[in-house]
């Protein structure tokens, strides 16, 4: 997923650090001081808890991938041989887009082929994928 | 020159008498176009105004000529919006493509990041705001402004010609494989909806916090109407009631935050004289949410090309797009007798 917390945290910066224009110092600027905020709150989360969703996800996706191959091809067990060495979150990003790549691939394959069962198991994981990578933004009073 | 200078020149030169422009002021949220408050002094009287300028990068990728006539569309029938005043399309003074409208003022916007945003008047503002979305959705476009810019698709083009839109968007804008909305866009593609019942004026982006209202129960003004198009009013329907813009009470069944689901859809019917057939209103209900990763995607990358500078396009492709990665996967599941 796209930004990452390091995007974030250095847009932050970026975008208080310019003079703003004399018509963009009052309510715009405070808007913008908020947001920024709400972006710190959330990257806190991901800092806490963003490596670990990455590696579950990584891990849940070779799974699938690799009970599959016996009957979607070798090129799955292929894609899931490999372990996260590197717990960056570059790096694993990295490795999951390539696993994001194939779980499309197969999942397509399920369904043109009237796979229910592999189609349904991948919906399911999709649930618990969103679920890991979710962010929790307190309710924030109304007014 | 300053903005305020360039515009005071701008309305001078076309309203062909001299003009003061006072106490501009850019206002936060909408991303799509930079939006500002400001007064024009001309001939002894005082116009207060509303100036929408294309920004450098944007959130979605719009056409002010289409957010213009759907104003002009509007105005005075039965919709409140302000009065669409001058448009510019190759920026003139203001170097950039904006228009100006009239400003309504004493009004609030709800933000999405809210809880109980609208207190005591959810209510009465869930009745007004599914009630004046039965009468976009029940007006006859034909003869007004929009359709002179807007190409009109048939019924059973309506579906296709949005869903082509935003998958366009997302493989031309994704940063990172998205499972998730890809597996809901084939779903989408395998069981289209029924043809539109009537092909009619889409807002594009109806929901809580693209309406101001007076903090008294009553809605005074619809805005935000740069994605408007003609197609089926089910789009709209199932955007306003999505999970995204329910202010955490999407659990108790509250669409906007403001009403229950069904009595909302009811007064849609009531007030548009159109049935939201369960099987269709579902359908549109998935396209949403995958058309709102379509904007979150997009915002993203526009993050990334304009040197994450604007907080509100980070915030959008970031937690906006996971919130709408778990919606569409819930749905999916739910569709698939999972959940």
């Amino acid at each position: 997923m796209t930004p990452t917390v390091p995007d974030l945290l250095l847009g932050n910066f970026l975008c208080l650090i310019d003079p703003p224009p004399p018509e963009a110092m009052g309510e715009f600027m405070v808007g913008r001081v908020a947001v920024t905020g709400m972006i710190s709150l959330l990257a806190a989360q991901e800092a806490e808890r963003g490596i670990d969703a990455r590696l579950w996800e990584n891990s849940a996706i070779r799974a699938v991938l690799s009970r599959s191959a016996i009957d979607y091809g070798e090129r799955f067990r292929e894609a899931s041989r490999k372990h996260d060495e590197n717990f960056n979150l570059s790096a694993l990003d990295a490795a999951n887009a390539k696993l994001r790549r194939e779980l499309i691939t197969l999942h397509e394959m399920a369904e043109n082929k009237g796979d229910t069962k592999l189609y349904k198991e991948i919906i399911a994981l999709y649930v618990k994928m969103a679920e890991a990578r979710r962010l929790d933004l307190p309710p924030l009073p109304g007014s | 020159m300053s903005l305020a200078d360039q515009l005071q020149t701008y309305l001078t030169r076309i309203w062909d008498q001299p003009v003061t422009v006072r106490d501009l002021s850019r206002i936060p949220g909408g991303a799509s176009r930079e939006t500002y408050r400001f007064d024009a002094d001309v001939g002894g009287e005082t116009k207060g105004l509303i100036l929408r300028r294309d920004p450098p990068g944007s959130l979605i990728d719009t056409d002010r000529r289409l957010e213009f006539m759907a104003y002009r569309s509007f105005f005075g029938r039965g919709v409140p919006v302000p009065e669409a005043a001058a448009l510019e399309e190759q920026g003139a003074e203001l170097e950039r493509p904006f228009f100006i409208m009239g400003r309504i003022d004493g009004g609030k916007a709800a933000s999405p990041f809210t809880v109980i945003p609208y207190g005591e008047h959810a209510q009465a503002l869930g009745e007004q705001f599914f009630s004046i979305l039965g009468t976009i959705s029940g007006t006859d476009p034909t003869g007004l402004p929009i359709t002179e810019v807007a190409p009109a698709p048939l019924p059973d083009e309506c579906w296709r010609r949005e869903l082509d839109y935003w998958e366009g968007v997302i493989d031309a804008d994704e940063q990172h494989p998205q499972p998730i909305v890809r597996a809901a866009i084939r779903r989408l593609r395998r069981e289209p909806p029924a043809p539109a019942q009537a092909v009619r004026i889409v807002h594009g982006d109806y929901r809580s916090g693209n309406f101001l209202h007076d903090e008294k129960g009553q809605v005074i003004a619809i805005l935000d109407w740069e994605m408007a198009h003609l197609g089926d009013p089910l789009e709209d329907l199932g955007w306003a009631i999505d999970p995204l813009w329910a202010h955490f009470e999407a659990e108790k069944g509250r669409v906007g935050g403001m009403i229950d689901r069904a009595e909302a859809i009811a007064i849609w019917e009531r007030t548009s004289g159109l049935k939201a057939d369960p099987a269709a209103l579902a359908w549109w209900e998935l396209f949403n949410a995958v058309k709102g990763m379509g904007i979150w995607i997009s915002a993203a990358k526009e993050y990334r090309d304009g040197g994450f500078k604007d907080p509100v396009l980070g915030i959008s492709g970031w937690y906006t797009a996971r919130r709408h990665d778990q919606i569409i996967a819930r749905r999916l599941a739910q569709l698939e007798g999972l959940a």
